[in-house]
């Protein structure tokens, strides 16, 4: 019997068990059957889902099963948690099935067509450190990221001088806004001004904000043969999100750097499109024919991976290494430093993959560290708190960036 | 209101593979064709090999392994392993830039070679050549450049391949919309004849290409091929490891002639393989030249 989120919840469904309010109200008796109005008065007193009957989803529930199993092939199909992420995306899958969703077709499947982009380095003499070396030449960085830099590190700095160097960046600041003002703060007013912005979340954690953000303007003008630059954003501010969710979950401070670290945890993908768009794409192809993740893809392919690309930009860059630590560990969190704070993003980049299945993504998921999962505390039940949590944030975070 | 988690799906769909059993199967598929499965495809291994085991009416994998080393037919379900292990991705034109430099660089001074010698031949090996696709756009390419001219010349690319379905898709010579991912709209309509299921290749440019089966583990094979000016291998070798990928490039490196070249696939390279090979670049490219 499959839990509904609420927010996936539409009128017709057959609850298996009663719908009661936080204070014990039973809102809709078990075998009820779900109203509009009723959708309406769960959300408004914090019921989190309800428990549907089987029956009339359970049409689609085998071809949705056998379809999101092909993205499970790299996991462990005993462990608890990846049974539970399994079982929810499942549930999503079939659920957009029953609203008329026709599964991504083979061919749908398949990388396009892009002879006409070469590589800018043969692969017989590329690796990481030139390939980017080659990129930072080439494009112009944002001048606003530096002026933050130089801020962030100067004794001197001001919350004043912060404020201005942010507006002076319109688009930034139209972002941050909408961030600030997005659920993952859920401010009790809404948010105006930078200065406000600064005043109610604080200098810090506003700056790392600002820092990250501001580098999105640089991955613009990648081939859209290359990828779905929209679904690729997506994955991230999901993962952005993700991250956050289990920071704070986890009683970690500072939790922007957790956000900011997930909204940018795979430029070096970026990074691989832009200079090798032709070796890029042949990787995703060895990904999506033999159903292998990316990450395996790219180090079958190319014999290093994003995040060695990640590693090297983000230095060239000067990023915080408090938040570059967990972008070139998130493939890998139980090497970093710290385990714990690595396991949070290679996590959320699990769970925004899962959340990706029912959303059309095309790629077998990544490897799972279980001993991460482990390190969390969390037991695998979380699994499903994490992912309403998201579901409730996800739409209006996304459009802080779309 | 219930909050519980309710698992209502379950990721494990059949018995497990062992670690022991994963171990052995890996083994038997590295000691038939060299193609290597690291511990991390574990379960897709599992999920692929599944369907196959419940097919043939067996319980777990150990039964399998039994039936695939002792069983008296067990030659007959090789085709079988390897069609759940391979990965048969491929196209016309596949790699344009990579086949412009081959054609300018390489096969347009082997041609004026040969015929400053009055050697009008030429031999190419496809090795991993898939449904035919690779094979067939270098016949293309030598239509293209020799015009009427390939009458006077005696071309011969072998296609081969371990896998018996593709080859015979090969043979047949039919393709559908998919094989043309790649492939410019102009030579489409000149080498290819609609017909029911697809476009069907036409025969001047087939008759320059035969097709074999024949696995790159086998090296005793590979040395009864005739000696070629350029072998294609492209993303082939990413499937082994590096000693079967020594074992076959050293097979290229004997089955040269000598200044002949060696093509990898695009991101492919001799790295930690062999330094028998002079790198040359183009543009787009690189080919490996045996000096
Ligand atoms: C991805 S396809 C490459 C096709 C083509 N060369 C291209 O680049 O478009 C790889 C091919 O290698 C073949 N192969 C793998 N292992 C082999 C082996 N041991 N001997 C012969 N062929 C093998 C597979 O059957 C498959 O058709
Ligand atoms: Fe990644
Ligand atoms: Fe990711």
């Amino acid at each position: 019997m499959p839990t509904i989120g609420i927010n996936e919840l539409k009128p017709g469904v057959i609850v298996a068990e009663a719908v009661v309010s936080r204070d014990g109200r039973v809102l809709l008796a078990a075998g009820g059957k779900v109203e509009a109005r009723h959708v309406a008065l769960f959300k408004g007193l914090g019921v989190s889902g309800v428990v549907a009957a089987g029956g009339a989803g359970g049409a689609h529930d085998e071809a949705a099963a056998g379809y999101v199993r092909d993205y499970f092939v790299f996991l462990n199909p005993d462990s608890p948690v990846v049974n539970e992420l399994f079982s929810y995306a499942a549930q999503a899958v079939a659920r957009r099935m029953e609203s008329g969703w026709t599964l991504p077709s083979l061919a749908e499947r398949r990388a396009e067509n892009v002879e006409h982009l070469s590589d800018v380095l043969p692969m017989e003499t590329a690796d990481p450190d030139k390939i980017v070396d080659h990129e930072v030449q080439l494009a112009s960085f944002p001048d606003v990221y530096f002026k933050l830099r130089q801020e962030m590190d100067s004794p001197t700095g001001s919350v004043q001088s912060l404020a201005e160097i942010i507006t002076r960046d319109v688009s930034l600041t139209a972002k941050l806004l909408k961030l600030a003002n997005s659920p993952i703060y859920s401010l009790p007013e809404p948010v105006e001004s930078i200065a406000r912005a600064i005043a109610v979340i604080g200098t810090n954690e506003l700056s790392t904000l600002a820092l990250g953000v501001s580098t999105i303007n640089y991955f613009k003008g990648i081939p859209k043969e290359l990828i779905d630059m929209a679904a690729f954003w997506r994955h991230s501010v999901s993962c952005a999100i993700f991250a956050h969710i289990l920071a704070k979950a986890l009683g970690e401070q500072n939790t922007e750097r957790f956000f900011i670290a997930g909204l940018l945890h795979d430029v070096g993908r970026l990074i691989l499109f832009k200079e090798m768009p032709y070796a890029s794409s042949e990787a995703l192809l060895h990904a999506r024919e033999n159903s292998l993740p990316i990450v395996e893809a790219e180090r079958a392919m190319l014999g290093f991976t994003h995040t060695d690309l990640g590693r090297s930009l983000l230095a060239r860059w000067d990023f915080p290494p408090q938040i570059t630590v967990l972008v070139n560990q998130h493939h890998d969190p139980m090497s970093a430093p710290s385990p714990r704070e690595a396991a949070i993003v290679h996590l959320a980049d699990f769970f925004a993959n899962v959340a990706g299945v029912a959303a059309g993504w095309l790629y077998v998921l990544p490897p799972l560290d279980e001993k991460a999962w482990e390190l969390t505390g969390l037991p695998p039940s979380s699994a499903r708190r994490v992912m309403s949590d998201f579901e409730s944030q996800a739409e209006k975070t996304f459009s802080a960036f779309f | 209101m219930n909050t519980s988690p309710v698992t209502s799906f379950l990721l494990r769909k059949a018995s497990a593979i062992s670690d022991e059993e994963f171990i052995q199967l890996r083994d038997f598929i590295y000691a038939k064709c060299g193609i290597w499965i690291d511990e991390k495809r574990k379960y897709l291994i599992q999920n692929r090999f599944e369907g196959r085991v419940a097919k043939l009416g067996m319980k777990t994998f150990t039964e399998y392994l039994k039936f695939l080393q002792y069983d008296a037919n067990r030659d007959k379900e090789l085709p079988f392993v390897f069609e759940l292990i391979t990965t048969n991705e491929t196209s016309f034109f596949r790699d344009q830039k990579q086949l412009d430099a081959f054609t300018d660089h390489i096969l347009m001074p082997v041609l004026a070679q040969q015929r400053a010698k009055n050697r009008f031949e030429l031999s190419i090996w496809s090795a991993g050549c898939s449904s035919g696709e690779e094979p067939y756009t270098l016949a293309m390419i030598l239509a293209e450049k020799l015009g009427p001219e390939l009458r006077k010349w005696r071309i011969s690319i072998q296609g081969c391949d371990i896998s018996l379905p593709m080859l015979a898709k090969a043979k047949s010579g039919v393709y559908s919309d998919y094989a043309f991912k790649t492939t410019p709209e102009a030579m489409r309509r000149k080498y290819f004849t609609p017909v029911e299921g697809g476009f069907k290749i036409s025969p001047a440019v087939s008759s320059m290409v035969s097709f074999q089966h024949l696995n790159l583990n086998d090296a005793a094979a590979m040395k009864r091929l005739p000696k070629s000016q350029v072998v294609f291998c492209r993303n082939v070798i990413i499937y082994f490891d590096t000693a079967m990928r020594k074992k076959v490039v050293s097979a290229f490196y004997d089955n040269l002639q000598p200044g002949g070249y060696l093509i990898l696939g695009h991101s492919e390279t001799l790295h930690g393989i062999t330094m028998a090979f002079a790198p040359k670049f183009f543009p787009g490219a690189v080919a490996y030249l045996k000096s």
